[in-house]
């Protein structure tokens, strides 16, 4: 596979710019799913925080807060299911059933991002079902 | 399509597509094997070599240390590191001859103080976090067969300001003046502590912390662009995965906490009370910040030692590593995991038991991908034939300490169970067993395996096994009697306690074990800087190994790499044929230096294209003069003395600027040249492909995460206070606070729109901008300040005022480095460093912009208009 200057280059994705927009999607697939577990976690923590500061008193229930925060937890884990399918697809396991993905191919690298993307909602949604259980198990700030 | 001659004057009448198109690289890529079967005139070989050794030439004699090519920076900066990191150990072993036994008087409990003090601190921030940068400035580019780092005497800048302020922030303890409240500095035990220690602490930290993120910053661009052609993402060393997810954590985990340095500093300085509860301050905020950096830190340290480890544990099995899109998952996973843990340091704090919940949790979760990479190391060691060589010792020892240390972390990530053992022995011996597991044991290892590519040396086997089972048994017999001595309830940091509480032979039994570790660190210190001039060169690739370091030139040669490959394969001296000799004739990439100029590929981020050939940075001793004058800003302040640092800080500015000015994005004289195997690339680029462009981009994110850290303390204010801000307060005047804004993003436009006009060739309309953006930056700044002037807003009286003014300070401290480069790109397109083609420092400054406009904004937004909506 020779390229030359002029179409073949264009055509071969070469500039950041261009392989951004062929791989945008996998590369931003690849945090999206702990990006989502930080968003979570960050949005849980403050909320709480403002909650129990501004809003609550020692020790009386909090059932708003842990309502809101569950529906704050099941969007999330919607989220991450989404993200680990489209990366489930871009992986693409079952077609070749290649986990390793080791060429120096356009398909390898597509593959790989999926495969690594794939991992991280695996982990992620891990994260925010753990972040998650003490709003199950405790009823007040303190 | 215009084809262009080597004529400069050629590109300046084209438009920006055209140059783009211009720029665009010829030839046929990737090389196929019948043009790189073809072999190399040895005549021609042998004359570029020459061009090439001579272009990379290490200064002699005394220039030695003008040297800023990464085999010598690194060597320093490691062997610097490791200097500190003894004298922490000895600080250390003073410790335990004080804690032998009980009632001891051999230290006063106020040296005692600094010396724990400065064990942490010299640990952490002159051992720990630097070394992972020393090491992979020495070794990363060889991973991917570059020349050097993108940024060279950034490189070197870095390494002598972290020199300065090292031996400034060690030193102290030769004076009594050391920093004694503990290495995470609490207040108000630190704010009130009398003496310079605190401000030593700060100061010092301050500007070591700054070295590190420009050391990350490179780190960053050189694995995402000065990657071997073909290199594309899925075929990266293990180790430069690691440095990028290190690298961006050190972006996001650092800033915080010179978020927090400024604010303690502010106290300590003037009187702002950040800190202070009486006047609406809280001294959690401190614990906050340092712990949303501490955290991430640990794994910052953790990570690089344990990539040490995926590159020597494939060699011993001599087999890839099983599992590698799982370890990029477990690198990926930790460093985003890592910055939920902060708030498990502070437990005790009596925050609500559903937020202790949260860290709890993600304490626990981040066991998840750790876990996962020590399996990965495993499966590759089970699955091959394993060699246990002396570098696979220590990183055995290494997982079986970090380990326990691992287990015993899930038990303190149990809130109730840390009540119990804060602040004893418990956590000593834990935080210890993943530093030595995690860090300490898996870097001297990394030291025997690299050793030979380092220093064309081997260190002995003998004695290698001699410092491990010395290190490995000294360290089980102090800490892990520890877990004991913390149970039983002995605190840590103490410098004395009374016999009868069942401590005296434990603490006996820790400080023999603290001598059979020095002991080990002894012969392992001999055997590292003994001389071995009469040992026979080792073999080239002496453990059998399959990344491209191996490839590197015994006797040694300075120019990294005598042509950069093209590279299709995770192990190239495994599974590519013929790679090393054919990298030795000089039939790849960049063989020659026709020009006498130092180069280095650049190639695209995701798929490692060639893009084009950048001009690096050769000796020079500007950067000395730089990073002595930035010294001196930060140190001169601990003194209370603030003018004569001001004066010190210009120099450094004007250092900075002849540096950047004389050797950085010049214009060549060629605009494209042949690098091998028929392809022909640019020698100018602007904007986004630029290494240039991609240093600013990292460096502003990481700036922009220090102010988000300012604007979590408003918000964290607003929760700790009843009243946020207090009744009767002023507020900023809103028009002026408006008008400032406005002006700030007129100026911003003005830099935007003197880049568009450039490109379109009108020079001299661009000139006009560039004047009239540095006076609306003025302007800009004049109405930020006045809004908060002409109200009564006193900084010194309360909170809200000075949280008010620490983000216009912070808004027009970024505006004069703002305007510095708007007239530097001002007098770049006067004296022709700027013209319609190349344009590349005009795109720097606008990006620069660009964030800086948008704290303007935020800045205008929260002291103008929240105040009055809380």
């Amino acid at each position: 596979m020779v390229h030359q200057k002029g179409k073949d280059w264009q055509d071969g994705v070469k500039s950041d710019e261009a392989e951004f927009a062929e791989e945008a999607d996998s590369l931003w697939r690849i945090t999206l799913g702990p990006l989502i577990w930080a968003l979570h976690f960050v949005a849980s923590y403050g909320t709480t925080a403002a909650w129990c500061a501004k809003v609550a008193t020692a020790f009386e229930p909090v059932p708003g807060l842990r309502i809101g925060l569950a529906v704050l937890t099941v969007a999330a884990l919607a989220g991450i299911v989404w993200v680990g399918w489209r990366a489930w697809r871009q992986w693409d396991f079952t077609e070749d059933w290649d986990y390793v993905n080791k060429e120096g191919e356009n398909e390898d690298r597509h593959e790989f991002l999926g495969h690594a993307a794939f991992l991280l909602a695996i982990v992620s949604f891990v994260g925010v079902v753990y972040v998650a259980m003490p709003v199950l198990l405790i009823e007040s700030c303190r | 399509m215009s084809a262009i001659s080597g004529d400069p004057n050629d590109i300046r009448r084209m438009s920006g597509r055209e140059i783009a198109d211009a720029r665009a690289p010829e030839g046929p890529y990737p090389p196929t094997d019948e043009m790189l079967a073809e072999p190399m005139d040895p005549e021609v070989s042998r004359a570029q070599a020459e061009r090439l050794r001579a272009a990379w030439k290490t200064p002699q004699g005394w220039r030695y240390w003008s040297a800023v090519n990464n085999s010598e920076v690194g060597l320093w900066y490691v062997l610097t590191a490791f200097f500190f990191m003894l004298c922490a150990g000895l600080l250390a072993l003073a410790m335990r001859v004080q804690l032998a036994v009980p009632d001891n008087d051999v230290l006063s409990a106020d040296r005692f103080n600094q010396f724990f003090t400065m064990h942490g601190t010299a640990m952490m921030f002159l051992f720990a976090v630097p070394l992972f940068e020393a090491i992979s400035i020495l070794i990363l580019p060889a991973f991917m067969g570059a020349r050097d780092m993108p940024f060279p005497r950034l490189s070197a800048y870095g390494f002598w300001c972290f020199l300065i302020g090292s031996v400034f922030v060690m030193g102290s303890l030769l004076f009594n003046a050391a920093p004694k409240a503990g290495w995470f500095m609490y207040p108000p035990l630190a704010t009130q502590d009398l003496g310079i220690g605190s401000d030593i602490w700060l100061l010092g930290l301050s500007f070591i912390e700054v070295a590190s993120i420009a050391a990350a910053v490179e780190l960053i661009v050189g694995t995402l662009k000065c990657r071997p052609p073909g290199m594309r993402v899925n075929l990266m060393p293990l180790y430069a995965w690691y440095v990028l997810v290190v690298g961006g954590m050190i972006v996001f985990a650092f800033p915080p906490l010179i978020a927090g340095d400024l604010l303690f500093e502010l106290e300590r300085s003037f009187d702002w009370p950040f800190f202070d509860p009486e006047r609406g301050g809280d001294p959690l905020l401190w614990q906050h910040l340092f712990w949303i950096f501490g955290h991430p830190e640990v794994y910052i340290i953790f990570l690089p030692s344990i990539a040490i480890a995926a590159m020597i544990v494939p060699t011993a099995a001599q087999r890839p590593i099983v599992g590698y899109s799982w370890i990029v998952l477990s690198a990926v996973g930790t460093g985003f995991l890592s910055f939920g843990l902060w708030v498990h340091h502070m437990f005790t704090t009596g925050l609500p038991a559903l937020s202790l919940g949260f860290f709890s949790a993600a304490s626990e979760a981040v066991v998840i991908p750790t876990g996962i990479q020590i399996f990965a190391f495993v499966a590759t060691l089970m699955v091959g034939r394993v060699t246990m060589s002396l570098p696979m010792l220590w990183i055995a020892g290494a997982l079986a300490i970090f380990t326990a240390g691992g287990l015993t972390g899930v038990m303190v990530a149990i809130a109730s169970f840390d009540f119990q053992v804060h602040d004893t022995y418990f956590i000593v011996a834990h935080l210890h067993y993943t530093l030595f597991g995690g860090m300490v044991l898996p870097v001297i290892g990394g030291v025997y395996y690299f050793y030979p590519f380092i220093r064309k040396k081997q260190m002995s086997e003998r004695m290698g096994r001699w410092a491990f089972w010395l290190i490995f048994t000294g360290f089980n017999i102090t800490f892990l009697p520890m877990h004991l001595t913390g149970l039983l309830g002995m605190p840590r940091r103490v410098f004395t306690y009374p016999t009868g509480l069942g401590w005296d032979w434990l603490n006996m039994v820790s400080s023999v074990g603290a001598f059979v570790i020095a002991a080990g660190f002894a012969v392992f210190t001999w055997d590292l800087l003994r001389p071995k001039g009469h040992q026979p060169p080792p073999p080239r690739n002496p453990w059998r190994a399959g990344t491209l370091e191996w490839s590197h030139n015994i006797p040694e040669e300075a120019w990294g790499s005598r042509s950069i490959p093209y590279v299709d394969s995770r192990y190239p001296l495994w599974q590519q044929e013929k790679i090393v000799e054919r990298m030795d004739a000089g039939r790849y990439y960049l063989g020659d230096a026709e020009e006498g100029l130092r180069e280095t590929l650049v190639t695209s981020v995701i798929d490692a294209r060639p893009v084009y050939v950048a001009r690096v940075t050769g000796p020079a001793w500007i950067t000395h003069l730089a990073a002595g004058f930035t010294g001196a800003a930060f140190i001169i302040p601990t003194f209370h003395i603030y003018w004569p640092a001001v004066v010190a800080g210009a120099f450094a500015v004007a250092c900075i600027i002849y540096w950047l000015w004389t050797s950085t994005a010049r214009i060549p004289e060629t605009e494209k040249k042949d690098v091998g195997l028929g392809l022909t690339l640019a020698t100018y680029v602007a904007g986004p492909k630029a290494v240039g462009w991609w240093g600013m981009w990292i460096t502003m994110l990481a700036d922009s995460t220090a102010f988000a850290g300012l604007v979590f303390g408003v918000f964290y204010y607003w929760t700790s206070n009843t009243a946020f801000p207090p009744p009767g307060a002023d507020f900023a005047e809103p028009w002026l606070m408006a008008g400032g804004a406005v002006a700030m993003v007129a100026s911003w436009a003005a830099v935007l729109g003197a880049r568009e006009i450039n490109r379109r060739g009108r020079t001299d309309i661009a000139r006009m901008a560039l004047v009239a953006a540095p006076v609306l930056a003025g302007l800009g700044v004049a109405g930020m300040v006045a809004a908060l002037w002409l109200p009564d807003l006193d900084p010194t009286s309360h909170v809200y005022p000075a949280m008010m003014w620490v983000l216009v300070v912070w808004t027009v401290a970024h505006t004069i480095a703002g305007v510095v480069m708007q007239c530097y790109c001002l007098a770049g397109t006067i004296f022709g460093k700027i013209d319609p083609a190349h344009d590349a420092d005009l795109w720097n400054t606008c990006l620069f912009w660009h964030f800086l406009c948008l704290t303007a904004i935020i800045t205008a937004l929260v002291t103008g208009l929240l105040p009055r909506v809380l």
